[in-house]
């Protein structure tokens, strides 16, 4: 996809943000990052005509005035940018370690590149400290890392007051396992494996940006069957994740029959993958230069089983949507204001429940879309049921997606071969809609054509603070719905 | 409510009878050596791995293929480029071991075993020397010889340090289809009523010390189960910077089940193992794979 690389000042990023950032902008950051330690790099996304700009502002000593201070939505990016590069945002308003961990040493930025400044002197302790709230009453009620079921690990420290939730504080980082650095050790033939281990329900969604972020460094077009097989791809995975979190919701309001059908109806959507992939998780399905091969008779197989899930869904989702004490529990609890959403730059499901049309789908080049992509699901609510009407919504329009092109889908190869080597200080970038939303990858090359940073935006990085906001003032027993009906993921965040 | 009970009920039973039956066919399980002798010179396999889980190695002048599926991730690349049919796929989901040799398969059987044990005790020494800073705060492992303490149920601890697939493929193991509290394999939410800890992923740096304390607060006797190939050995985040290196850096293993992840069949033969129920999952007799299995290199250890 067409990026346009410049070299600017720290004025003029203001500037650009402050133009990017405004209310009744077209345009919205995608992220910001650094490549080597001496710089920020800013994506600034044109959703309207598919194009995006690589803003690259040189860093001098090693601290820059904070953006959070403006515009929240960096206030993760900046702490993220601080535990791996160590340049410091002087006056952000919550600065402390990310990702991070106490176990890791005293200045230890991971993909620092260059040298530390001379007489750098680091202003934060390596121990956390969780945000106190003082006051009569006030109790701390703290959660994880492990947590109760078969969940992926996070930190959840929440002040109370009585029954209600005064102020959540989250801790995550737990799974940190370096997959940004590991992606440049890796020759970049084996990268796509790396990618698929970011995050598990998005595995398919992490190799695709990945290929489509290579194949724009090598310049190179994969073939129009390709194109329809990553996007049948793409569907059926978000297909399998909605329907286990529609049933997820079932679980937590207590309707144990809703959990346990549509637990089994994810294993049929789970059969559609094995049926195109060989693998439940579509792992190795996508990588650069294009697909696995996959015959007529699958094809058509995948249709008839998307056709027939269609119909076994419709019963339990009217049977949850029609049941009122389900309905009571998710209308108005856990809501987010789109004025909040649009300030902290939520994506996917959390920002499309709040009104925010943020279906890159619609906006970015990815397989057949947005020449072929569905009409856009939006709900105006921001509360739980507003969140579970956009997956429902998606669940149809993915399953709808699916018989399309399938029906379109042309004969033909399913890969090129490509160069051995990729173009010298080139920047690639890929960006997919996820299931949960808006999935970046963002890659620079070396002089020798060696991939020498590689980013990736999780959808889940934008979104977690919604969880914090959402959930303020409702009782610490809607935590768990409330939660659940955002679904985000821990790995892809930590990475 | 009568609606949705209505509903359930004509659904029928959806729990699969035949248990941990062969993949369909096109279904990439983990990959298997054959008798077919491998070419001299050629590396396709190694070329082609992701996770450095293959080696090739000589014995009077014959190419041999090791095989570590402790370190596979399943993709199948190596069953693709392997111009003898020596790699092959396995469709077979019984594949959970109890000691960590048995995952390394050789075609040269039994003449490699010694080669092999070495290997496995090397990384076991350097993984000990990693986890040294622990070493003081973990009790001593239980042997599974005490496991058939577990015989007709297992309360088992979920620990998830990775990317989280072989969570959802646990749970998977847990709806109508695999159905896996029929076997009396339960998840608990607390270490302290727990016999089994099942930890997944890898176990970087910042979970190690939850994980610890994880341990430390069952009461034995208890079994540690490493699910998938991260678990098992680090997978692709193995030798990073996170020390995301696998399990047996922190705490001792008594069942692996690899796979990235593995089937949710997998998981059921690997809690089977764990209670000693193996043979409640007997290798189904129609469905004999073409070729037979390159012998473990160790023989399977016994319960008892």
């Amino acid at each position: 996809m067409k990026l346009e690389r410049n070299q600017t000042t720290f004025h003029q990023l203001h500037d650009k943000l402050n133009q990017a950032l405004e209310k009744t902008s077209e345009k919205r950051v995608g992220l910001l990052t650094s490549i080597t330690g001496g710089e920020l790099a800013t994506l600034i996304l044109s959703p309207k005509d598919g194009t995006a700009e690589l803003m690259v502002t040189p860093v001098e000593n090693n601290s820059y005035q904070s953006f959070s201070t403006h515009h929240a939505q960096f206030h993760w990016f900046e702490r993220a940018i601080f535990d791996f590069f160590g340049i410091i945002p002087e006056g952000h308003p919550r600065f402390k370690h990310l990702l991070l961990h106490d176990e890791y040493p005293q200045d230890f930025f991971p993909l620092r590149k260059i040298d530390l400044p001379e007489g750098f002197k680091n202003v934060l302790a390596r121990r956390y400290e969780y945000l106190e709230v003082k006051g009569e009453g006030v109790y701390e009620l703290p959660v994880g890392p492990i947590h109760a079921g078969v969940i992926e690990p996070g930190h959840f420290r929440f002040s109370c007051f009585g029954e209600t939730i005064v102020n959540l504080e989250i801790r995550l980082g737990w799974v940190h396992r370096g997959v940004e650095k590991r992606l440049t050790e890796v020759p970049w033939q084996k990268a796509h494996f790396v990618a698929e281990a970011a995050a598990s329900d998005t595995a398919l969604a992490n190799a695709f940006a990945h290929a489509i972020a290579i194949e724009s460094i090598l310049e190179v077009e994969i073939p129009e069957r390709a194109q329809y097989l990553r996007t049948i791809a793409l569907e059926i995975e978000r297909l399998a994740v909605h329907i286990i979190d529609v049933g997820g919701i079932g679980t937590d309001i207590g309707l144990l029959g809703i959990s346990s059908a549509m637990g089994r109806l994810r294993g049929k959507a789970l059969g559609l993958a094995d049926l195109l992939s060989g693998s439940r998780f579509l792992r190795g399905f996508i990588f650069p230069g294009g697909v696995r091969p996959v015959n007529e008779r699958k094809l058509s197989e995948i249709k008839a089983g998307a056709l027939a899930l269609k119909k076994d869904l419709v019963p339990v989702i009217q049977i949850l949507s029609d049941n009122q004490m389900a309905t009571e529990r998710m209308k108005d609890i856990g809501k987010l204001s789109k004025s909040l959403a649009h300030e902290f730059g939520m994506v996917g499901i959390i920002g499309k429940a709040c009104g925010i049309s943020c279906d890159t789908r619609q906006q970015f080049s990815q397989g057949k879309y947005p020449e072929l992509a569905p009409e856009p699901t939006l709900a105006s609510g921001g509360d739980i049921l507003a969140r579970t009407a956009i997956r429902v919504g998606e669940i149809w329009s993915s399953i709808d997606t699916i018989v399309k092109l399938v029906d379109a889908c042309p004969h033909g190869e399913e890969k090129i071969a490509l160069p051995d080597k990729l173009k010298a200080n080139a920047t690639g970038l890929g960006i997919v809609e996820a299931t949960r939303g808006e999935l970046i990858h963002l890659i620079f090359t070396d002089e020798e054509g060696k991939i020498c940073r590689y980013a990736i935006k999780d959808p889940s990085f934008d979104n977690w603070t919604a969880i914090s906001i959402a959930i303020r003032d409702n009782l610490i027993a809607d935590f768990p719905l409330c939660n659940k009906s955002m679904a985000l993921s821990y790995s892809g965040n930590d990475l | 409510m009568i609606r949705l009970i209505t509903y359930l009920l004509q659904q029928g039973v959806a729990t699969v009878k035949n248990i941990c039956p062969d993949l369909a066919e096109g279904v990439r399980g983990l990959p298997m050596l054959t008798d077919s002798p491998c070419q001299n010179g050629c590396t396709a396999c190694i070329d082609a791995c992701p996770t450095d889980a293959i080696s090739v190695f000589k014995i009077e002048d014959n190419n041999h293929v090791r095989l570590d599926l402790g370190a596979c991730i399943g993709c199948g690349y190596c069953v693709d480029a392997c111009p003898t049919g020596t790699i092959k796929n396995n469709p077979t989901t019984r594949v959970a071991v109890r000691t960590r040799e048995e995952l390394i398969l050789t075609t040269a059987g039994v003449a490699a075993q010694a080669a092999n044990k070495e290997i496995v005790t090397a990384s076991r020494r350097a993984a000990a020397s990693v986890a040294g800073s622990f070493a003081a705060k973990i009790p001593p492992a239980d042997s599974l010889a005490k496991a058939k303490w577990f015989g007709r149920s297992v309360a088992a601890r979920v620990v998830s340090t990775g990317c989280s697939a072989c969570d959802m493929e646990l749970g998977a193991a847990g709806n109508p289809i695999f159905d896996i509290e029929r076997f009396g394999v339960h998840v608990v939410a607390s270490p302290r009523f727990a016999d089994a800890l099942v930890i997944t992923g890898p176990v970087s740096k910042s979970m190690q010390e939850a994980l610890v304390s994880c341990y430390g607060a069952m009461s034995s006797p208890r079994v540690v189960i490493a699910l998938g190939t991260c678990a098992i050995s680090g997978g692709v985040h193995k030798g990073g910077y996170a020390e995301a290196n696998g399990v047996e850096n922190i705490l001792p293993v008594n069942v692996y089940i690899p796979g990235c992840p593995p089937h949710p069949w997998s998981i059921v033969h690997g809690m089977l193992l764990a209670m000693g129920k193996e043979h409640l999952a007997p290798a189904p007799v129609s469905g004999l794979v073409s070729a037979p299995v390159s012998a473990p290199v160790s023989a399977p250890a016994k319960t008892d």
